[in-house]
């Protein structure tokens, strides 16, 4: 028998008792949209975490420190060991050649304080790599020109908020606003913090220190964001590394750099030693495993993932447990499919017995009920989807529901393609299993009963 | 006539009731051949719808032999006798047994569609046997809106439209009033002989029985008599009721051509006239 004249046969027989197949239809349509609406929920629970973490910082970088922490003491008892953990130019090398690493960039801490009129703070100035840089999403300016060794300043959208006033002592956190432009006014800068404190508390100690010299630094450009939103590049101005060490190099000459780790005889090492670098990694999967190769040399590393695997896990069981709730109505609609099955066999006996007997196959009789109850959970599961996606709409867009709940803007219900075009093979596929074996029945009736004379 | 369709060697069917045997069918023996229009007859109870049903696949004997077409059924499994059935044979059934959501064209290419035969063709052979069964007029009738007669002949048409080699008829007239009874089993006759088909008919009504070629009796699961009946003018009697059908389908009865039966049935009341 032809596959069009056996679905024309089942199609058939569902139109003729309509009332029958549209509730059992329903049944289907709600277990479909249940299930759906559920993952839809739990994918989109996940969506929203995955949002908040990379609105956080890069997912894909992993940040390296070395054993001793993220600060140096140049103490005594210093074994070579430890020497051989400090975060150089080689190491970096060295991370480099790790497989899936896109990029290293080291990270150097120099404290300073800022000064633009009355205005002062003390902040922490992190050179870091070009490739770093670019990572930094700019409200405004761009980063300094590559080739360029003018040191510039990247500023964080919210060191606005350590701007004192030198003279009333009043700040952001007093209500009143620091009256700072970091793009257009001149910022001026004081490396030798210890030199410039030394010579303001002035000749209590060694006498008149002379005051450290001043330096004008451009700025590049602001993080975006304004004073009150956070981001991983909030607190902190960044600098072109190279251009910085230029720089240490020239305030401090050949005295040892605040921060910088000396050996045992209180000697600063030749090379430059960072406090932390930043490996960026080509994609997600990949992250955890370069972090475990970066431990396992010694180093401590800590990135994202972490958080994301442990958050993720979490979801996977809140998904599992929504999808659970909606399979258990899905069930139900199954129950349902094998009863109508079964009145409808119940009911063709005698057809079913007519046709044996002019020939029909047992496979295509089979067959034949299979894709009626598979054409059921079709249908239901069509409309069912399609409905998924009306409440997954509404509850985006009306109930607010997302902000509600987990306090962040964005979709808290999300269907992609793939779910809607599984949620009716799924569908299909749970009608034919209820109706295998009321159509197996129908395949052993007996023909004899279509003859029987009532 | 010479090669048997069907061979029927010492056939058994026997239902355990209880402790007790009944025998149902209890050693028949007989031959048919192609083209004969028979009948079997014998009261309720008789054997005869066993015979039937076991001579169709639809039931299984007990002990002996069924050879159709040189085929030997009674060990065939469910699905070869599906296959068989297909293939060979047509079935008429006392009550009609269409299927009420389709209508007569659709009827009649049921099992045509069982053989995955395409639905244009399908349908062409399907009007071809409606109209030789005299509905022209009725073929997108669904089945339910018809009368009980022409309910049969749609299912006459069904029977003939895989071309079988043999057709059984069960009862087919026992729904129908005496008039339409007439109308039906004349036509029955007269395809068969057209056709060249081999009908075999269950009965318990003797004057029906006498239409027939031969008559095989059957009494408590034996074969009690076998009858040769001799139609002589039936030739003649075809034609000139062809000749009616095409003037006036509807209105063309059983009546006339009945009273030729050398059974002496006279219940027409028309037959007298001819004799």
């Amino acid at each position: 028998m032809r596959f069009l004249d056996l679905l024309g046969m089942s199609v058939n027989n569902l139109r003729r008792r309509k009332l029958r197949t549209a509730l059992t239809v329903l049944g289907v349509v709600i277990g479909t949209a249940s299930v759906v609406v559920m993952v839809s929920l739990g994918i989109g629970l996940n969506g929203l975490m995955m949002e908040m973490y990379s609105s956080y910082g890069s997912m894909t970088s992993i940040t390296v420190y070395s054993d001793g922490g993220r600060y140096f003491y140049s103490d005594s008892g210093s074994s070579a060991k430890e020497e051989e953990n400090f975060l150089t130019d080689d190491t970096m090398a060295q991370f480099r050649r790790l497989d899936h690493v896109k990029a290293v960039s080291p990270v150097l801490s120099t404290d300073a304080i800022l000064r633009q009129g009355l205005y002062e703070t003390n902040t922490n100035i992190e050179g870091v790599s070009r490739e770093f840089l670019e990572e930094i999403p700019l409200g405004e300016g761009q980063i300094p020109e590559e080739g360029s060794t003018e040191l510039k300043f990247i500023y964080g959208n919210a060191i606005i908020r350590w701007f004192r006033n030198s003279k009333t002592g009043v700040g952001f956190w007093d209500g009143e606003p620091p009256d700072i432009d970091f793009m257009n006014k001149p910022m001026f800068v004081i490396f030798d913090t210890n030199a410039y404190y030394q010579s303001r508390s002035g000749s209590s100690e060694g006498g008149n220190v002379k005051p450290p010299k001043k330096y004008m630094i451009e700025a590049a450009g602001v993080v975006e964001g304004t004073a009150d939103d956070y981001n991983n590049y909030s607190y902190s101005v960044y600098a072109e590394i190279e251009a910085l060490k230029a720089q240490l190099k020239r305030i401090y000459k050949k005295n040892p750099i605040p921060g910088q780790p000396t050996n045992k005889k209180g000697k600063p090492y030749p090379y430059f030693i960072y406090n932390q670098a930043v490996v960026f990694v080509d994609d997600t999967a990949n992250v955890t495993a370069v972090q475990q190769m970066i431990t396992d040399m010694g180093f401590q590393a800590n990135s994202q993932m972490e958080w994301i695997e442990q958050s993720q896990q979490t979801y996977d069981i809140i998904q599992l447990v929504l999808g659970g709730i909606g399979a258990v109505s899905l069930f139900v609609a199954a129950i349902g499919i094998a009863n109508t099955m079964m009145m409808s066999i119940y009911e063709r006996t005698k057809e079913i017995g007519v046709i044996k007997v002019l020939g029909c196959d047992l496979g295509n009789i089979r067959n034949m009920f299979l894709l009626e109850s598979g054409f059921i959970g079709f249908i239901g599961g069509v409309i069912g989807v399609t409905i998924s996606y009306g409440i997954g709409f509404a509850m985006n867009n009306f109930l607010g529901i997302a902000q509600a709940m987990t306090g962040m803007a964005g979709d808290i219900s999300r269907i992609p393609l793939w779910l809607g075009a599984s949620a009716i093979v799924f569908a299909i596929f749970v009608g034919m299993a209820a109706g295998f074996f009321p159509s197996l029945r129908a395949m052993h009736l007996s023909p004899l009963a279509a003859i029987r004379n009532e | 006539m010479a090669i048997p369709i069907i061979q029927v060697k010492n056939l058994y069917k026997i239902y355990k009731v209880g402790d007790t045997k009944v025998y149902a069918l209890h050693g028949v023996d007989f031959e048919i051949y192609k083209g004969e229009f028979c009948a079997i007859v014998g009261p309720s109870g008789s054997g005869k719808s066993t015979l039937l049903n076991m001579l169709a696949g639809l039931e299984k004997p007990s002990k002996g032999e069924i050879v159709i077409d040189k085929v030997h059924i009674e060990h065939m499994t469910e699905n070869q006798l599906v296959e068989f059935r297909r293939k060979r044979v047509g079935f008429i059934f006392q009550s009609y047994n269409l299927l009420k959501t389709l209508n007569a064209v659709e009827n009649v290419a049921l099992p045509l569609s069982f053989r995955g035969v395409p639905k244009k063709k399908r349908n062409a052979i399907a009007e071809k046997y409606l109209k030789l069964v005299g509905l022209e007029k009725q073929m997108k009738h669904m089945a339910n809106a018809m009368s009980g007669g022409q309910q049969q002949r749609v299912g006459i048409a069904r029977a003939l439209a895989v071309n079988p080699r043999i057709i059984f008829a069960d009862e087919p007239t026992g729904n129908l009033d005496s008039k339409t009874t007439m109308e039906i089993l004349k036509l029955m006759r007269r395809i068969v002989r057209e056709q060249q088909q081999t009908l075999i008919m269950v009965t318990h009504d003797n004057h029906l029985a006498s239409y027939a070629d031969r008559l095989f009796h059957i009494v408590d699961g034996k074969i009690f008599k076998i009858e040769q009946m001799h139609h002589e003018d039936d030739d003649l009697e075809e034609n000139e009721h062809e000749n009616k059908m095409e003037e006036s389908p509807d209105s063309v009865d059983g009546g006339p051509d009945g009273s030729r039966d050398d059974s002496g049935h006279t219940d027409d009341g028309q037959g007298a006239a001819i004799g």
